[in-house]
């Protein structure tokens, strides 16, 4: 049932690559990726509802005597991110294509993007996990340094030391993990930590979380992120704070919370303030920004923290919250940088002392600027789009364990409305400028991914049990393991810490 | 048959849609026919949502009912939007519906010419939801997501006419303002529900009654949630926006100052139960309207902008308002509300047709419009009598049925205000319709049908309002027109009128009119410097803040990652002269790296040593 969301994109790579018209790769792409994505929601609909452990499992055996097996299985916490990859794919695809060149190339690399998330969403083995973790740093490394703005080499250089120093500290974590608790494999299922002593037990969860907190970004390891955000081309950007920076997530909530639940209660306050941090860290530097796209991006740092807090937290309602938030933040920054990016392309410019006007109806965007204020309140939480509905439950999951976090993640969502104001105002209202607005005009047909999201958006915001309902069962489960052994085994651990 | 009241949640949905139908015309997709349909749709959706919830009100006047539809399931969260249909909500839907369409049919006249136009009635469509679907919520949790909801759409129409620098600093603080009130009631929300465990307002009410919390839990609790209402109804300190929201367009502004500012007296009145958990909240709230009415109404006369002036007189009343929530009574302050909103809208109807064609708002440039403009004339003088205590006329009675229930001191608080009200209103009426015509009301005339209709229309609501209190059995008992209360609030009414017009609708005193003391005036003029101080306090803290944190971030987060990479860079480069060919050089380098590593090895046997 899994294998094909692996293998549909990569065959959509090759056969990009091996048929001879270049200007037929996005229509490629397009077909292969929307074969993927139905399959996706195929599977969403397939998927039961009462189950919150693992489903769809495939296992072949691979290399034996290294413990890497051919594992496969999702469960809710997988699943939505799954769709969410595939949507985000098609939007890529659409994204500013203007003078595009070697646009075959750069769609088998958006094709192979797809596939490696996919694979590492999909994973049921620790070594498979990372081959697609790493792997995929490549095609984004490729987009980054091929289609990026001025400073692409050193935007490149910057992400891929970053993220493969991420990659090897997950890896570090991972042999430790196995070897140290003497697991059989590196099957997920057959890790038993509980051999493990408290003091190893934290290393593992640091590096990991230091790994993962790269790829979030966490701060103070998210320097790599603004620069990487705004160098990349749009549709790169849209990829990778869309569903790349929720790797970093997902596997904070698979390998940390899942497998250290007794280790996790210990640092769960260190890291809902690291996450409070980064909300308010993150929020602050957008106002100071002048550039929409860099203001964007330190956005995502900023909402990016509420996941880490509600992880932190633990309870039902604030795991569920998490994930909500990763799909939630993902359809809003890709919309974000959608937006962003066809300002940038018409306006040819992202300085927001530049920018003016753009509501006017006949010379400006007016339909951009439009969907630029939904987004931007769709961020900021506004009531009736996705990001409350996710946010609420963060905030109301996470009150009961960390007060004074979530009121300051309360506080700093007021800080995001001072940034999203600041960037319509400046450029969406005000006077056009008369000199500069000849720009050309966009029609639907250049705007549509944006209306396919804004309506996921809306539709999501107003019926959020529809975004719920798929990780339900599974936070359950998760937080099931996180809460009843715990007590005892804190209790064992600082025992045999003593 | 009850097919009205149990579909009454159709209204807001009725809206809704005209939301999206009246985008459909806005620039880029429906060209051909020009904008004006998007308002005629919008009419027609909001005269079908008057229309259900007249119909509903019949139904429900005898029997109220209630429901509830789940909005969201999650873990043990269960979030359903609980729908009250009481005579109470669904006549205050029938009054907001009915201001709302009257605005719309006034809103043709006045942006007549406007390109915003199906922008506009778009907003005033999701204004009209929020609102309706405000009033029907039983629920504390869907009250916040309505405000916050009416919070977004007031800045959007503020920032109407985008393109003027004013209106857009209106909006950005209009909107942030109440976002910091409405998060900060989202504090209190969160808060309350493992409390309580319940957002509904009636279990709330009987979980009050019942429970016993901590003192500081129920104050801090209680602040949260009056910082809601504080900026919704533009309460000091947080009034400012209101007065810069004058930016917008007249017609949003009728709405605004009639009926949405209200809509934060309407939650303040149903969470008022949990406040009184807390004494200390409830005397908070009490001096917060009595300094706000006060203070407002005095600003309200010095001020030269029409528009101005009347946004201060709106955070006067609600200021009232406050006091008579405080103080325990919210029938009269419901029926102040009511009879409050009809006056406000009907004076600014007024106002609003005169800065129409007279382009000027500044009131010290107009004159002499009352043979130019006799019915704005009437509807103005209708509607300022309305306004304060004059019987038998609509705010007359809430005023004086809470005159009654004050202690002296709030008492004085508000023939203050009252007194200070009418001479306000007297000093608009003297400049605006009395006195000489000058060069900007030279050609004045009346304006279109779309303009007056509505006018003359409130205008037969507010001199019925009496009849109609009447009729549904509102109208307190008539003993109250005698009490020394009453008695003493009809005598302010004429005093602050009477000295209102004696210098400003008989030239006997020379204008300007100028305080003894000139830094009083301008200390009024100027909103107590409320601007001023945002400026170096709020804004200063975060802007500098934000430039603070974003300079560590380039220098020194961003700095030390890379002197990393530079260092690596440096000791490269430097390391590479060292391949100079010397075999002694590389056989000593070898040398001091065993001892080094030799060292390191033998480190645990080093502190055996001693």
């Amino acid at each position: 049932m899994l294998t094909p969301l692996l293998l549909i994109p990569l065959f959509g790579a090759i056969a990009i690559a091996l048929y001879p018209k270049p200007q037929a790769s996005r229509t490629i792409a397009t077909i292969f990726s929307l074969v993927t994505l139905a399959w996706s929601l195929y599977l969403l609909s397939q998927f039961d509802l009462n189950i919150g452990e693992i489903q769809f499992t495939e296992f072949h055996r691979w290399i034996d005597p290294l413990g890497l097996n051919y594992s496969l299985g999702v469960d809710g916490l997988s699943l939505p991110l799954l769709a969410l990859n595939g949507l985000l794919t098609i939007i890529a695809l659409y994204t500013n294509r203007k003078d595009m060149e070697r646009s075959r190339l750069h769609d088998s690399l958006i094709l192979l993007i797809n596939a490696g998330i996919a694979g590492a969403l999909m994973s049921q083995n620790l070594l498979f996990f990372i081959i697609f973790y790493e792997l995929e740093l490549i095609p984004f490394y490729l987009l980054i340094a091929i289609w990026g703005g001025e400073k692409r080499g050193y935007a490149s250089t910057k992400f891929i030391l970053y993220t493969a120093v991420s990659g090897l500290l997950v890896l570090a974590a991972f042999l430790g993990i196995t070897f140290l608790s003497h697991s059989p494999s590196f099957e997920f299922s057959d890790i038993a930590i509980d051999n493990l002593d408290l003091t190893s037990q934290l290393i593992l969860l640091t590096a990991l979380l230091i790994g993962f907190g790269i790829k979030i970004p966490l701060v103070p390891l998210h320097t790599w992120m603004p620069d990487t955000y705004v160098e990349a081309s749009p549709s790169t950007t849209i990829l990778l704070g869309g569903i790349f920076a929720k790797l970093g997530t997902y596997g904070l909530l698979r390998f940390g919370l899942q497998l250290f639940p007794a280790t996790w209660h210990i640092i769960s306050p260190s890291l809902a303030i690291i996450g409070t941090v980064s909300v308010i860290y993150g929020a602050m530097n957008a106002i100071a920004q002048r550039d929409i796209k860099r203001m964007v991006a330190y956005s995502s740092i900023g909402h990016m923290g509420y996941i880490l807090v509600a992880a932190a937290a633990g309870t039902e309602l604030s795991v569920l919250g998490a994930i909500a938030q990763m799909i939630a933040h993902g359809l809003i920054l890709a919309l974000l940088f959608f937006l962003v990016g066809i300002v940038e392309q018409t306006t040819g410019t992202r300085d927001l002392d530049v920018l003016n006007g753009l509501m006017n109806p006949i010379r400006g965007l007016p339909l951009t600027s439009g969907l630029l204020i939904l987004a931007g309140m769709a961020s900021a939480g506004i009531p009736g789009l996705v990001g409350f509905a996710a946010e609420f439950v963060v905030f109301q999951g996470s009150f009961a364990t960390f007060p004074i976090p979530t009121l300051l993640c309360i506080f700093s969502s007021g800080l995001t409305a001072v940034y999203f104001v600041i960037l319509i105002n400046r450029t969406c209202f005000g006077k056009l400028d008369n000199v500069r607005a000849y720009y050309t005009r966009l029609t639907i047909n250049d705007q549509w991914p944006a209306l396919v999201l804004t309506a996921i958006v809306l539709f999501l915001g107003v019926q959020p049990n529809w975004l719920l309902r798929w990780m339900e069962p599974t936070t359950t489960t998760l937080v099931s393991e996180l809460h009843a052994p715990a007590i005892v085994q804190i209790a064992e651990i600082d025992n045999s810490y003593r | 048959m009850n097919t009205f009241s149990q579909t009454v949640w159709l209204v807001p949905i009725y809206s809704l849609f005209g939301v999206l139908l009246a985008l459909l015309w806005s620039p880029s997709l429906i060209r051909r026919t020009g904008p004006r349909p998007a308002g005629y749709v919008s009419l027609l959706l909001t005269s079908f949502a008057l229309l259900h919830s007249v119909l509903a009100l019949k139904e429900v006047w005898s029997s109220p009912i209630q429901f509830s539809v789940n909005w969201l399931h999650a873990a043990n969260l269960d979030i359903a939007f609980d729908v009250e249909a009481s005579a109470t909500t669904v006549g205050a839907l029938v009054v907001i519906l009915s201001l709302n369409l009257l605005t719309q049919i006034y809103a043709i006249a006045y942006l007549e010419m406007d390109w915003g136009w199906a922008r506009f009635y778009a907003l005033i469509a999701l204004f009209e939801a929020g609102m309706s679907a405000l009033m029907l919520t039983n629920s504390l949790f869907f009250s916040y997501v309505m405000l916050e909801i009416l919070t977004l759409g007031t800045y959007l129409l503020i920032g109407f006419w985008f393109n003027q620098s004013l209106v857009v600093t209106g909006a950005r603080d209009g909107f942030l303002t109440k976002r910091v009130g409405d998060l900060i009631l989202l504090m209190g929300v969160v808060a309350l529900y493992p409390l309580a465990g319940t957002w509904n307002y009636d279990e709330l009410t009987v979980w009050a009654s019942t429970v016993d919390l901590d003192p500081t839990v129920a104050t801090l609790l209680g602040l949260a949630l009056l910082a809601g209402p504080l900026a919704k109804c533009a309460q000091f300190p947080l009034q400012l926006w209101l007065d810069e929201a004058m930016e917008g367009p007249m017609p949003a502004t009728v709405l605004r100052n009639a009926v949405v500012v209200s809509t934060g007296a309407w939650v303040l009145i149903k969470m008022q139960p949990i406040l009184n958990l807390s004494p200390v909240v409830v005397n908070a709230e009490i001096a917060i309207g009595a300094f706000t009415a006060v203070s407002c109404a005095a600003i309200a006369l010095a001020q030269i902008d029409i528009k101005r002036v009347f946004s201060y007189a709106t955070s006067s009343y609600l200021g009232v308002v406050f006091v008579a929530v405080g103080t325990g009574q919210q029938d009269a302050a419901l029926m102040l509300l009511l009879t409050y909103a009809i006056a406000m809208a009907l004076i600014l109807m007024s106002v609003g047709g005169i800065i129409l064609n007279n382009i000027s708002q500044d009131i010290t440039q107009l004159g002499g419009l009352w043979k130019r403009r006799p019915i704005s004339g009437i509807c103005f003088v209708v509607g300022a009598l309305s306004l304060v205590a004059v019987p038998p006329l609509g705010c007359f009675w809430g005023l004086a049925s809470i005159a009654n229930g004050l202690s002296p001191l709030l008492l004085a608080v508000l023939l203050l205000v009252n007194g200070l009200t009418a001479c306000s209103l007297a000093r608009v009426f003297g400049l605006l319709f009395t006195g000489p015509v000058t060069d900007w009301t030279r050609r004045s005339p009346e304006g279109l049908w779309a303009l007056v209709l509505p006018m003359t229309i409130l205008l037969g609501f507010a001199l019925h309002v009496p009849q109609s209190l009447a009729v549904l059995g509102l109208l307190p008992n008539l003993a109250l027109v005698t009490q020394p209360a009453t008695l003493l609030l009809m005598g302010s009414t004429l005093m602050g009128g009477g000295v209102g017009l004696f210098l400003y609708a008989f030239s006997t005193v020379s204008k300007p009119i100028r305080l003894p003391i000139p830094g009083v005036q301008d200390f009024l003029a100027y909103d107590f410097y409320t601007a001023q101080l945002y400026k170096v306090t709020v804004i200063a803290i975060v802007g500098f803040l934000a430039k603070a944190i974003n300079w560590c971030d380039r220098v020194l987060v961003d700095g030390a990652v890379n002197l990393v990479g530079l260092l690596t860079l440096a000791s490269g480069q430097s390391l590479k002269y060292n391949t100079n060919g010397q075999m002694q050089f590389y056989a000593l380098s070898i040398l001091l790296g065993t001892i080094f590593f030799g060292l390191i090895l033998c480190y645990p046997l080093l502190s055996a040593l001693h």
